[in-house]
């Protein structure tokens, strides 16, 4: 058996926020000889299943008796602690970690905050959406806002959007048009039917033109602006429109007004036709982090605990109260490496507990590290797609102590 | 093991109404998780006397946990701002969470709220089965209160399918199965093919009567609830079908409601938030009230009920799968709007709304609740809901007992509200029916639990959960029922002395009916052709 190896089917690949749940893994030898069906990225994100195991405190092998002691001390200590989700947990490990926070009174944040301006877009203005699977049934206009999804959701266009064959679309991609908006450098796809470029400096505008355009309103004779007209026309047209638009940082706007715009737009087109937007989000179970957080507290991320209740300070966030040194320590939960810059340089200054996928060899070097699983390869649960659908994740290795069982136990020692 | 707890509640005036209980002073005797008959004298006792004891609220129909719940709370940061909710202290030590509220809390605000409010019963009633599993993570965060989930069937394209091919049988096979596969208690129609065709894009963007083909001719809305209500009868659910019909919200769709009342004839249905489904008029010409000719059915028709969908004056958020509703609302209101489209099975459509006094609308929506609650007959079969957050909050509750119980309070009331559309409502003929606490009692627990099938539930007799709600007499009966003195919650006295006290894990209500495997080979060959997720990762269920 250890030969052939032994399969394990409907994997959910948390390598990007796609979430493909479709992979099969073969295990040879307890390490992952090949994840059948997934992207580059995907195989990247299970790699062969190795994990370091270490337990350390203040540089030294530990037990993990000895590492949850001392974690409980600085966190009881602290004055003022925060508590920072990464990637590559499950949701029942984000519940264990809201409520240490609770308890601990601390800042409660994320990578999530990467993408604040497209979330309180959304909060201000509501969004009008579709969950991944409805987009294939009946998107006839597929229009790609400045993304190419390829590149970090490789199997988006061929598992949802535009390949795939579905209830309004039995052709697949010959029973929809593929258009490709560039702004400036952020390109749509190469394959797209038509492309339509806007400068970025004219992207609020040219949303602004084309909704004015979907509710009949004459907003321009620009010639600048006509390809955006004749986009608004041509999505005002079809049967059910998806507007699709990169959610994380890098691609997203960084700008909630284009956010803001790409909102309201979709909502527009809701008048003279179907439309949706889909905002594409990273992996490692980002969406749960939020759906978690929402549901624990009534905020998605940038929620403070310290006046004793759930507080919301997307501005400044996690990062801006690191910069103006308002932190004095701080537990770290998942995978280090998905951290932002700011994050993991402003980390440096002060004790750090790490629970999480490697932490032991984190860049800012915490007092205490807990090497646990990843979630959806050495740990079960549940983790959210990019669209807030949810998923059962399948262990396929064992490994070391669970995320989730091992901030149980810090909880149960700080009484919480 | 120790010995189960043993408790007297002693002296309290009782209302029992399934055990024919109308105000009686007697002792109701818990030992362990239960009701029973009698214990000896020298067990602890609660005193009760002159307080007033009835079994825990029962609420039939509320939205509470899961997708499109945690949608709306996503959306109303200011709400939760503004509303912020400290962790109770519990006794012992234990810990409890801080939370938020507005119209929709988060989730241990809610059991604490519910328990605070002495219901210990909550059905989630709108569940997308591609989110079952959200929804039941989230009832694991919501302590106290026992729930169940009213899984959301016919717009769901499988089911679609079935009828227009005439599979029949398979249908309900389809249906048993989703149930367990849900971890559901219920089955419940939204807009039946509305939704569907809200989704499908072009010109027709919801159904307009039970007769609209949707998608292929042999499919209506008729078709869809003769099936799904005879499937739950078949099946011999708990609790019937659970219908909201389709229209809801239009001047003129006491039409739609009465025909499918009519086309159920004879069939056990419980009809939902039948306040928003009373409506005369006509569309763009006006609205008036309609409430008089569908409670009317309702008592002649001893095979259906009821809840009513009170509106309450203040802040909503107007939440639900019908989502093409929800757009007609947001294009009215310009209120910030999201609405997600479920893949191959439902929708779901939000927009934050508050009930004025003052509006015309509102004024009329909330006379017609009071008009179906004052002019029903028989309280067991039409219940208390306000749709929570759609009519109001869970928390305005009291607030309506008093307008039922109170006929001064009532009048009062009813001058301040803008008259525009009341003509003709019953309410200005000066009803003067008053709910009595026995009533109450019936229509906020016993009517519930027996409408949903909850044998253990809704009573204090022996053998009965013990989930038990005293409240002290207070002539101000909102203030009464809105601050009990003491709830016990499966044995467990949660709120002491009008505490919160102790906050246990609540429990799941679910049905497991059986179904004939062959099914399944059938909708993995459908999974293959359409879904997004694989089969195996489906449903609610614990994967291996």
């Amino acid at each position: 058996m250890s030969a052939a190896g032994r399969t394990v089917e409907h994997i959910t690949c948390l390598g990007c926020g796609c979430a493909c749940d479709d992979i099969c893994v073969v295990v040879q030898h307890d390490r992952i000889g090949e994840a059948r069906n997934a992207c580059a990225l995907g195989a990247a994100w299970f790699g062969d299943g190795s994990i370091t195991q270490d337990v350390r405190v203040h540089g030294r092998t530990a037990s993990l008796e000895q590492a949850l002691d001392e974690a409980a001390r600085i966190l009881r200590a602290a004055q003022r602690p925060l508590v920072y989700l990464a990637v590559d947990l499950s949701c029942e490990a984000q519940r264990e970690a809201v409520a240490l926070a609770d308890r601990l009174g601390a800042m409660l944040d994320g990578v999530s905050s990467g993408a604040a301006a497209g979330i309180l877009a959304a909060q201000r203005r509501g969004r009008a959406g579709a969950t991944l699977g409805e987009i294939r049934q009946r998107a006839d206009v597929i229009v790609f806002w400045g993304t190419d999804p390829a590149e970090r959701y490789p199997r988006f266009t061929s598992r949802y959007a535009v390949e795939p064959r579905g209830l309004q679309t039995p052709e697949g991609r010959s029973s929809r048009t593929v258009i490709a908006v560039d702004v400036g450098a952020k390109r749509g796809p190469r394959d797209a039917a038509a492309r339509v470029a806007v400068a970025p400096g004219d992207e609020i505008d040219a949303l602004g033109v084309m909704r004015a355009t979907v509710q009949s309103r004459r907003a321009t004779e620009d010639e600048r602006f006509q390809s955006a007209v004749e986009l608004a026309r041509r999505m005002s047209a079809g049967r059910y429109v998806a507007l699709v638009a990169d959610g994380e940082p890098g691609a997203a706007p960084a700008d909630g007004d284009v956010a803001e715009a790409l909102v309201t737009l979709a909502q527009a087109l809701n008048a003279p036709t179907r439309c949706a937007l889909v905002v594409l989000r990273g992996g490692g179970n980002r969406s749960g982090a939020e759906a978690v957080l929402t549901w624990q507290t009534g905020f998605p991320f940038a929620v403070d605990f310290a006046p004793g209740y759930p507080s919301y300070r997307p501005r400044p966030g996690a990062i801006g109260l690191l910069a103006v040194g308002e932190l004095d320590a701080a537990l770290v939960i998942g995978s280090p490496a998905s951290l932002p810059e700011p994050m993991a340089t402003g980390l440096a200054p002060l004790v750090t507990v790490a629970i999480g996928p490697r932490v032991s060899a984190a860049s800012f070097k915490p007092a205490v590290a807990v090497d646990t699983g990843v979630a959806g390869i050495h740990e079960g649960g549940t983790a959210f797609r990019m669209d807030d659908v949810p998923l059962p994740l399948r262990p396929v290795l064992t490994g070391p102590p669970t995320a989730a069982g091992t901030l149980r136990s810090l909880r149960e020692r700080l009484g919480a | 093991m120790s010995a189960p707890s043993q408790l007297r509640i002693s002296g309290g005036t009782v209302y029992d109404p399934a055990n024919g209980v109308d105000g009686e002073v007697r002792d109701v005797c818990i030992e362990g998780e239960r009701i029973v008959a009698e214990l000896p004298s020298n067990v602890p006792r609660l005193d009760a006397r002159g307080m007033i004891v009835m079994p825990g609220g029962v609420d039939i129909h509320a939205h509470i946990a899961g997708s499109s719940v945690n949608q709306g709370r996503r959306l109303l940061p200011e709400q939760h701002a503004t509303d912020p909710v400290p962790a109770p202290r519990l006794a012992d030590g234990a810990t409890a969470r801080s939370g938020t509220a507005g119209t929709i809390p988060s989730t241990f605000t809610t059991g604490y709220r519910y328990a605070g409010l002495g219901y210990t019963t909550v059905m989630e009633a709108a569940v997308a089965p591609l989110a079952a599993r959200h929804a039941h993570a989230e009832l694991d965060d919501t302590p106290i209160i026992d729930a169940g989930c009213f899984v959301l069937l016919g717009n769901d394209e499988y089911l679609l399918r079935q009828l227009a091919a005439g599979e029949l049988a398979r249908a309900r096979q389809y249906v048993a199965w989703l149930l367990g596969a849900t971890r559901a208690y219920a089955i419940k129609v939204v807009n039946p093919g509305g939704i569907a065709r809200w989704k499908s894009g072009g010109t027709e963007r919801d159904v307009r009567g039970i007769d609209d083909p949707v998608g292929s001719s042999s499919v209506t809305p008729r078709k869809i609830l003769e099936v799904l209500a005879g499937v739950a009868n078949t099946l011999e659910l708990p609790h019937p079908v659970h219908i909201h019909c389709n229209n809801l919200g239009q001047p003129g769709n006491v039409a739609t409601t009465l025909q499918t009342m009519q086309a159920l004839a004879g069939q056990r249905a419980h009809f939902t938030h039948l306040q928003f489904h009373s409506y005369g008029g006509e569309r763009g010409k006006g609205w008036k009230s309609a409430a008089r000719d569908v409670i009317e059915h309702v008592n002649a028709h001893p095979e259906i009920s009821a809840d009513v969908g009170q509106v309450m004056f203040g802040p909503a958020t107007t939440l639900t799968a019908d989502a093409p509703v929800e757009h007609l609302l947001y294009a009215s209101t310009g209120r910030k709007w999201v609405n997600v489209d479920i893949e191959l099975e439902t929708g779901c459509g939000i927009v934050p709304y508050a009930y004025r006094q003052q509006a015309a609308v509102a004024a009329l929506q909330w006379a017609v609740g009071l008009e179906l609650f004052l002019l029903a007959r028989d309280p067991w079969r039409v219940v208390l809901s306000t749709d929570h957050p759609n009519g109001g909050s869970f928390l305005s509750y009291p607030q309506l007992i008093r307008l039922l119980m109170d006929r001064t309070y009532r009048d009062e009331q009813l001058k301040r509200v803008n008259q525009k559309l009341l003509a003709g409502s019953a309410l200005l003929d000066g009803l003067a029916r008053e709910y009595t606490l026995s009533e109450i009692a019936i229509v906020t627990r016993a009517g519930p639990a027996r409408l949903l099938g909850l044998k253990s539930k809704g009573h204090l007799g022996a053998g009965a959960d013990a989930d038990v709600t005293i409240y002290k007499d207070h002539p101000d009966r909102a203030q009464m029922f809105a601050t009990p003195r003491h709830v016990i919650k499966g044995g467990t006295i949660v709120v002491e002395e009008g505490q919160l006290r102790r906050a246990p894990p609540g429990r799941r209500l679910a049905v497991r009916p059986e179904y004939d495997a062959a099914v399944t080979k059938d909708l993995k060959r459908f999974f293959q052709d359409y879904a997004c997720v694989s089969f195996e990762n489906y449903g609610a269920e614990p994967v291996s």
